[in-house]
């Protein structure tokens, strides 16, 4: 038997494959079912927004936010529009901030609604996606009466928003919030006490604080190992200092954890709306004064804002033109990714799985 | 069908049972197709959808559909592949899956094959399909595929064990391992002189055990989707993957047909007074709720792990078998002598 | 085992809640007064000032103007105006710079063509797409200097 020779598999899971969230690929090299080396290769859905961006006006580079990470493109906006009006010293109107603030908690529901029902999804469980995507529903549908698209809603302009919210809509809202929270009770008892599902991620993709922020890791991939670290909190921005929230952290840093912290933000998110939709002004503008020509003065500046991923930064370099010099975006997704070699040796195949649906990946925003 | 064995074979004879084996394929192509369109339309329910409802009234026709489509597309072999392996392993996979069906009895008087050793029979010939998977995963010469048969061979043997086991209490009590004598055993009148309460924990085992026989939800880890794409089939297409189809939902058939049997007594009605309702119609009502807790899992669970299979397996489910048998034992031991 | 039986009576539950299904194909779907859909082109009301050219991100409009035909009258009218569906991202941009509202969006989503070809679309197919056609534009004048051109 001292005659058979053993070599390792290399496997290349993805572009194509059904858990890599679009076209995401890892080439691992299995020893068995056990990983012993992974290599993760992106840039198959490169569009070159950063580059694209250096040729158009900043309200044209508005849409292209919208695709980099197409499941929370309300935050992405935001921070494009909120640069751009720290640069020139813009000041929005009240109401179109309680507007922006609204859409970006709803879009952080939606988010993390889409989260759940894939993550579980690849763990092998099959309604919790529909489930979640029942709910994300009625955040679209509000999306889209808001802003007349369901994905892409192009909905901030640098110095405010496009449009009011039509009658009703605010009450639609409200109404919203406490169906949410009924519904979140619902995905506990589906899926949270499952001994199935509970094995299956318990302890699974673990690090400590001291590797999480050596990764530069952002977001629940930070919070669920104990670093109270949240720019809503910590950095406030918009309209967040004056609402109360808490800003949930882990212990384990494992998978369980993000888990747990994911389904506890849509909480705190309802928390943040209903308090946003109490202090809401009735009327007044939308749009702040903006000059015709949006020319940031030369420079540069970064502002970062907590997105549903994590930390998203917009560095903008600017020579005081109507298009940026250079537009670099910080996306969460692309940096929370590069723990993942690290995490995955050792680990089996379904743990790949586990892993990398853990840290919670758009792969248009990991390759812009 | 003592008439077999009273005669020599005739022509005629020989005719009548091929007869009789069309009639049972054609039930048999039946229940898969609705038993397709049912599991679809279930889990469509349990997930605020309307399942098939697009060809034929209420989709009835969509599973007819699909399987015409299957019939239909053009047959690939991939280059690389071991032909005739390839070719091999969807007919060997089929096959076995049908023939256990013979033992199965559905009535006092409908069934096909009276044998001594019905059990015995069964648990022989499904082992048979393990193979097949095996074979369609090495045939393929897709790494998927290959990990996908890997796992169902390590799935498939260490199930097979607690699977048998755990029947052996039913034969103890019953004192053969005739299928029809099991039944009779279990006749009662009432529902708790059914195997399942006094074997309780024999059929928990079963249970699970069973599923992960089929390779169903939680335990679909040999074709699990989200990891290995399609598992074992992933290069099977057309009629070729319509088999490997066909082989799962008449394993689904077999195992309700089986659990049915040993463990909620046939055909008997659960209580005397519900005796004038025919036996065919009990059988039929215990085989579709079983059928059904199957869909129902497979709407509920997430997949499970394959270390935490074989822990199952090994660490529990085996153990709890050969405890249940030396349970069994000891009670007609001590009580029953 | 306890979590698992829950998960199970929430599914159970489930298969006889009401149905979000809608029956799409056989019954339009209708988008709400704001949605962005395949734009709607008024020739009569074009003044061939090349916005939406200019602020479209993705460069899908093309259009030319050519002088007035009444002598009396300045200006240009529209001669040809093309949108290119394979690109335009319905972004809006366009519809919210125009001064004259002679482009505007509709509620129409359904763009499925067989061929590349057939998503070139030009002035006329625009102008009969004149159905559900948006209200109100809220056209707040994006800022119109740089950019592609």
């Amino acid at each position: 038997m001292g005659a058979i020779r053993t070599e390792e598999l290399l496997l290349n899971v993805g572009p194509q494959h059904p858990s890599t969230h679009g076209v995401f690929r890892i080439i691992v090299k299995l020893d068995g079912e056990i990983i012993t080396e992974a290599t993760p290769v992106m840039g198959y859905l490169h569009r070159g927004t950063e580059k694209l961006a250096e040729n158009l006006n900043f309200t044209q580079i508005i849409p292209y936010t919208d695709r980099m990470d197409y499941v929370s493109a309300m935050t992405n906006n935001y921070v494009l529009c909120h640069a751009v009006e720290k640069m020139m010293g813009l000041e929005v109107p009240e109401r179109a901030e309680f507007l922006r603030l609204i859409v970006m908690e709803m879009q952080r529901v939606a988010s993390h609604l889409v989260w759940w029902g894939t993550y579980l999804l690849d763990i092998g469980a099959m309604s919790p996606f529909l489930f979640a995507f029942r709910d994300r529903e009625t955040i679209v549908q509000l999306f889209n009466e808001l802003s007349g698209a369901r994905l892409t809603y192009n909905y901030m302009r640098v110095g405010g928003v496009k449009w009011d919210a039509p009658p009703g809509w605010l009450d639609k809202v409200r109404e919203f919030i406490p169906y949410m929270e009924k519904k979140i009770e619902e995905y506990d008892r589906l899926v949270s006490g499952n001994e199935i599902f509970l094995s299956r991620i318990q302890g699974i993709g673990r690090y400590d604080a001291e590797t999480a922020i050596r990764y530069g890791l952002s977001g629940a991939n930070l919070r669920c190992t104990g670093v109270q670290w949240d720019l809503r909190r910590s950095e406030p921005y918009s309209l967040y200092d004056r609402f109360e929230f808490d800003v949930p952290v882990g212990k384990n840093g494992d998978c369980f954890d993000r888990y747990l912290l994911r389904l506890e933000e849509i909480r705190q998110s309802l928390r943040i709306l209903r308090q946003a939709l109490e202090q809401m002004p009735e009327g007044g503008e939308t749009m702040g004064k903006v000059p015709r020509a949006i020319r940031p003065p030369a420079g540069e500046s970064y502002v970062a804002i907590e997105s549903p991923r994590g930390e998203i930064g917009c560095h903008i370099v600017s020579k005081g033109k109507a298009e940026p010099y250079r537009l670099k975006f910080r996306r969460p997704s692309f940096v929370n990714l590069q723990i993942l070699p690290k995490l995955l040796v050792g680990e089996t195949m379904t743990n790949l799985i586990t892993i990398l649906g853990g840290i919670d990946i758009v792969v248009g925003e990991v390759d812009a | 069908m003592d008439w077999l064995s009273a005669s020599p074979v005739t022509w005629y004879d020989a005719l009548f049972v091929f007869l009789w084996g069309v009639v049972l394929m054609l039930v048999v192509l039946g229940f898969v197709t609705y038993a397709i369109y049912f599991e679809r339309k279930v889990i469509g329910w349990m997930q605020f959808r309307r399942g098939p409802n697009r060809v034929g009234p209420f989709g009835l026709l969509q599973t007819v559909a699909d399987i015409l489509k299957l019939l239909i597309k053009e047959d690939t072999i991939p280059r690389k592949a071991d032909r005739l392996l390839f070719v091999l392993a969807p007919v060997l996979a089929f096959i076995p899956s049908f023939a256990v069906l013979a033992v199965i009895p559905y009535t006092q008087k409908l069934y096909f094959a009276d044998l001594n050793v019905g059990l015995l029979y069964y648990v022989a010939l499904s082992g048979i399909s393990t193979l097949a998977i095996v074979l369609g995963g090495w045939a393929s010469n897709n790494k998927y595929a290959l990990l996908g048969g890997m796992r169902s061979a390590a799935q498939m043997i260490s199930y097979e064990v607690p699977l048998v086991i755990s029947v052996t209490g039913v034969v103890l009590m019953s004192g053969t391992l005739n299928l029809r004598g099991i039944v009779d055993a279990q006749s009662g009148g009432w529902f708790w002189d059914w195997n399942f309460l006094p074997q309780i924990i024999g059929f928990a085992v079963f249970v699970i055990a069973a599923i992960s026989e089929l390779n169903r939800t939680p335990f679909d880890l040999p074709e699990a989707e989200s990891e290995l794409v399609a598992g074992y089939h992933v290069e099977y297409s057309g009629f070729r993957f319509a088999f490997f189809m066909l082989t799962e939902y008449v394993y689904v058939y077999a195992i309700a047909g089986l659990a049915t049997t040993l463990f909620l007594g046939g055909w008997h009605a659960p209580a005397p007074f519900l005796d004038f309702i025919p036996g065919i119609i009990w059988f039929a009502l215990k085989f579709a709720f079983i059928v059904f807790f199957l869909f129902w899992l497979r709407a509920t669970l997430p997949r499970i792990r394959i270390d935490q299979l074989m822990g199952l397996g090994w660490k529990l489910l085996l153990p709890l078998s050969l405890a249940n048998i030396f349970l069994t034992a000891l009670f007609y031991e001590l009580f029953q002598r | 085992m306890k979590g698992m039986l829950k998960g199970m009576g929430v599914t159970l539950k489930a298969l006889t809640a009401p149905k979000v299904t809608t029956s799409y194909p056989d019954t339009p779907y209708m988008m709400p007064e704001r949605y962005r859909g395949i734009q709607h082109f008024i020739p009569e009301l074009c003044i061939v000032c090349n916005q939406c050219a200019r602020i479209c991100p993705t460069e899908c409009i093309t259009l030319t103007g050519k002088p007035n035909p009444d002598p009396e009258k300045k200006g240009k009218v529209i001669d040809t105006f093309d949108l290119n569906f394979e690109i335009c991202i319905l972004c809006d941009l366009c519809t919210e710079v125009c001064p004259t509202e002679a482009i505007v969006m509709t509620g129409n989503f359904e763009l499925a063509a067989y061929s590349r070809d057939e998503l070139y679309k030009d002035r006329e197919w625009l102008t009969d797409n004149n159905t559900r056609v948006r209200e109100d534009n809220n056209n707040i004048g994006a800022p119109q200097k740089g950019g592609a051109k």
